[in-house]
C-alpha cells in the first residue's frame, strides 16, 4: 500500500485530503505544519512515506523550509509541493528548490492523483474509476 | 518687496512714457524751428535796413561833396550847408551803427567809413570852405577812400543777408534732422520698452505652457516657477494649486484603488480554502453514489457543481485582482500555435458535443511560433470557446482559426449564434457583464471570462476585439506577436485540421 505524508495548515483541507486519499486506497499520515511533518518523519519505528505532499505556505514552518531540510539531510523521498500561487513560473521554482513535482492550488482531483501515482512509481495511473 | 507692476500698469506706463517723449520732441522741434524763423526774419530785415542805410550814407556823402563846392555865383562854399550835410552823414552813421547789432566786421567797416569821411572833411572840405585848394591828388584819394569804404559796407550788408539765409537754411535742416532723430529715438525706446514687456511675459508663459503639457501628459508632480507680471504670476500660482489638488486627488484615488485591489485579493484568497474543502467533499460523496439514496446523491451533485462554479469565479476574480495590482505574471516563450490551438480544441470538444454543436479548428500552414505563455493563451481560447458554446443555440457551428496577419498571428473564434447588438459590443469586455438575450438567461458563468481574456492578451502585448451582427453570430479576434527567435517555418504535417460535426 502506498504511504503518504500530507502537510497542510488548514484542518478542514487536511481532513478532506485524508478522507479522499484514503478512499483512493492510500495510507495517509497528516501534519498541521512543517515541524509536525518533520516530527512524523523522525518518529521511531515509523516507515518512510512513499510520497510527501507539502503545502508551500504554512505558519511556523513552511513547506519550502521542510523541503530544504529534507534535501539537506540527504532524503530522497519524492515531494509533491502544493503551491498557492497561480504563477506560471511557480512549479519551476519549486522544482529548482528540490521538489519532485508541484501542483498549483486549486487543482482537479484527477491531476493530484495522477501526480501522486507518478511519484510513487506506480506505472499505471488508476485515474479512471473516480468521479463523473 | 520687489517692484512688480501689473500688466495693465506696465502698458499704461509704457504708453505714457512714449507719449511724453513724442510730445517733448515735437514741442522742442517746433519751438526751435520757430526760433530759427524769427532770427532769420530779424537778420534779413536788419541787413536790408543796413543796405538801405549804406545807400543813404553814400547819398549823404555826395551831398557833402556838393556842399564843399561853391554854388553858382558864389566864390566860396557855404560852411553852414557843409555842416548840415556832415550832420546828415553822422546821423546816418549813428542809425547804421544801431543796425550792426554788434557785428564786429560791420562795425569796423562803419568806423572806417566814418573815419574816412572825417579825414575827407578835414583834408578836402575844410580847405575848400576856407578858400584853399587841397594839395593836388589829396582830394581824389580821400574821396575815393570814402566811396570805397561806403561800397564795402554795402557789400558787407548784402553778405550779411546771404549769410543769414544760409544760416537759417542750415538751422532748419539741422532742427528737422534733430526732430526726426528724436522721434526715432522715442519710438526705439518704446520698442525696447514693449519688447521688454513681452519678454517679461514670454518666459513665465512658456513655462506655463510647458507645465500644462506635462500635466496633461500625466506627470502630476509638475509645478511651474511663479514669475513675470502680476497677472501671469497669479496664473502660475493658480496652476500650481490646480496641480496640487490634482495630485492629491490622484493619490487618494490610487490609495482607494489599491485598497479595493487588496480587498478583492484577500477575500478571493480567503474564500479559496473553504471552497476547496466543500468541493473536495462533494466530489467525494458523488464518487460514492452506491452508498447514497437518489436525493442525497442529487444534493451532493449540486453542491459539487456549485462549488466548482464558485471556485472558477474565485480564480477569475483573483486573476483580475492580480492583473489590476500588476501582479499577474506571464512567462512568454516561443510557442507552437498548431499544437496549442489543437490542445484547447481537444479539451473543449466534449462541451460542444454535449450541445450538438460542431467545432472546426483550422490552423494556417507553416505558421511561425508566437511569443506567448501557452497556459494563459489556452485560458483565453478556452474562455472564448466557452462563450461561443454557451451563448449559441444547440446545433450551432463554431470555428476556431489561427492565421498570419503581417507580423502577428490572429486567433479567431466565430459562431453563428444569436450575436450581439452594437450597444452590447461596447460592454462585452466589461467585468460581470453578461449578454441579456432570452436564450442566454440560463447561462451560468461569472461574466469575467472576457475581461480576463482582454487582460491576458494585453499582457502579451496583443489586442482583442469583438464584432458581430445581431442574429448572425459573433467573432472574437486577438493577435499575438510572432516570436523573434522562434523557428519561422515550423512545418507541422497536422497543422491544418478540420474536425467534423459532433452530432
Amino acid at each position: 500500500m502506498t504511504r503518504l505524508l500530507v502537510a497542510d495548515d488548514s484542518e478542514t483541507v487536511l481532513l478532506m485530503l485524508q478522507r479522499r486519499l484514503e478512499i483512493e486506497g492510500y495510507e495517509v499520515v497528516t501534519a498541521r505544519d512543517g515541524f509536525e511533518a518533520l516530527e512524523r518523519l523522525g518518529e521511531a519505528g515509523a516507515q518512510d512515506p512513499d510520497v510527501i505532499l507539502l503545502d508551500a505556505m504554512m505558519p511556523n514552518m513552511s513547506g519550502i523550509e521542510v523541503l530544504e531540510q529534507l534535501r539537506d539531510s540527504g532524503s530522497k523521498i519524492p515531494v509533491l509541493m502544493i503551491s498557492a500561487h497561480l504563477d506560471a513560473a511557480e512549479p519551476d521554482r519549486m522544482r529548482s528548490l528540490g521538489a519532485s513535482d508541484a501542483i498549483p492550488k486549486p487543482f482537479e482531483w484527477e491531476d493530484l492523483i495522477g501526480k501522486i501515482e507518478e511519484l510513487a512509481g506506480n506505472p499505471a495511473p488508476a485515474a479512471d474509476g473516480d468521479a463523473a | 518687496m520687489r517692484f512688480n507692476p501689473s500688466l495693465t500698469s506696465r502698458l499704461r506706463i509704457g504708453f505714457l512714457v512714449l507719449f511724453a517723449l513724442l510730445l517733448l520732441v515735437s514741442l522742442l522741434g517746433v519751438g526751435r524751428l520757430f526760433q530759427v524763423r524769427v532770427n532769420y526774419e530779424d537778420d534779413i530785415t536788419r541787413s536790408f535796413q543796413l543796405e538801405l542805410e549804406s545807400e543813404r550814407l553814400q547819398s549823404a556823402f555826395i551831398l557833402e561833396q556838393a556842399a564843399a563846392r561853391p554854388a553858382t555865383g558864389q566864390s566860396l562854399p557855404n560852411q553852414a550847408e557843409l555842416n548840415r550835410a556832415a550832420a546828415n552823414f553822422a546821423e546816418a552813421v549813428a542809425r547804421a551803427r544801431d543796425l550792426t547789432g554788434g557785428d564786429d566786421e560791420l562795425s569796423a567797416d562803419l568806423s572806417q567809413l566814418a573815419a574816412n569821411e572825417a579825414a575827407w572833411r578835414q583834408k578836402v572840405a575844410q580847405p575848400l570852405v576856407n578858400g584853399k585848394l587841397p594839395p593836388p591828388g589829396v582830394e581824389g584819394t580821400r574821396t575815393k577812400a570814402v566811396t570805397t569804404s561806403g561800397e564795402k559796407l554795402a557789400n558787407a550788408s548784402s553778405d550779411l543777408r546771404d549769410a543769414s539765409r544760409d544760416h537759417a537754411r542750415t538751422e532748419t535742416r539741422n532742427t528737422t534732422l534733430l526732430v526726426a532723430a528724436g522721434l526715432a529715438g522715442a519710438l526705439l525706446a518704446a520698442l525696447i520698452l514693449f519688447s521688454g514687456l513681452i519678454n517679461s511675459m514670454r518666459a513665465p508663459l512658456g513655462r506655463l505652457v510647458e507645465g500644462a503639457r506635462r500635466l496633461a501628459g500625466g506627470d502630476l508632480r509638475t509645478r511651474v516657477e511663479v514669475g513675470g507680471p502680476v497677472e501671469i504670476a497669479t496664473l502660475g500660482r493658480a496652476f500650481n494649486e490646480m496641480a496640487n489638488s490634482l495630485e492629491r486627488d490622484a493619490r487618494e484615488r490610487d490609495r482607494v484603488e489599491r485598497m479595493k485591489d487588496d480587498f478583492v485579493l484577500t477575500v478571493s484568497h480567503e474564500l479559496r480554502t473553504p471552497v476547496t474543502v466543500v468541493k473536495g467533499f462533494a466530489e467525494m460523496l458523488t464518487a460514492q453514489r452506491q452508498s447514497l439514496n437518489p436525493r442525497q446523491y442529487e444534493a451532493a451533485e449540486v453542491i459539487a457543481e456549485s462549488s466548482a462554479q464558485l471556485q472558477k469565479m474565485i480564480n477569475d476574480l483573483l486573476d483580475l485582482a492580480r492583473s489590476d495590482a500588476g501582479k499577474l505574471r506571464i512567462e512568454p516563450t516561443p510557442t507552437d500555435v498548431a499544437s496549442l490551438v489543437q490542445r484547447v480544441g481537444r479539451q473543449m470538444r466534449p462541451h460542444f458535443e454535449e450541445r450538438q454543436q460542431s467545432l472546426a479548428v483550422t490552423v494556417e500552414k507553416d505558421l511561425p511560433d508566437v511569443e506567448a505563455d501557452p497556459d494563459r493563451i489556452a485560458q483565453v481560447l478556452a474562455n472564448l470557446l466557452t462563450n461561443a458554446n454557451k451563448y449559441s443555440n444547440e446545433g450551432a457551428e463554431v470555428r476556431l482559426a489561427a492565421t498570419r496577419v503581417g507580423d502577428e498571428v490572429e486567433f479567431a473564434v466565430a459562431d453563428n449564434g444569436p450575436g450581439l447588438g452594437e450597444e452590447e459590443l461596447n460592454h462585452v469586455f466589461d467585468r460581470f457583464w453578461r449578454a441579456q438575450s432570452g436564450e442566454t438567461q440560463e447561462v451560468g458563468g461569472t461574466g469575467l471570462g472576457l475581461a480576463i481574456a482582454k487582460s491576458l492578451v494585453e499582457l502579451h502585448g496583443g489586442a482583442i476585439s469583438a464584432n458581430s451582427t445581431q442574429g448572425e453570430g459573433a467573432t472574437f479576434r486577438f493577435v499575438l506577436p510572432i516570436a523573434t527567435d522562434g523557428q519561422e517555418t515550423r512545418t507541422d504535417s497536422a497543422s491544418r485540421t478540420t474536425a467534423g460535426a459532433a452530432t
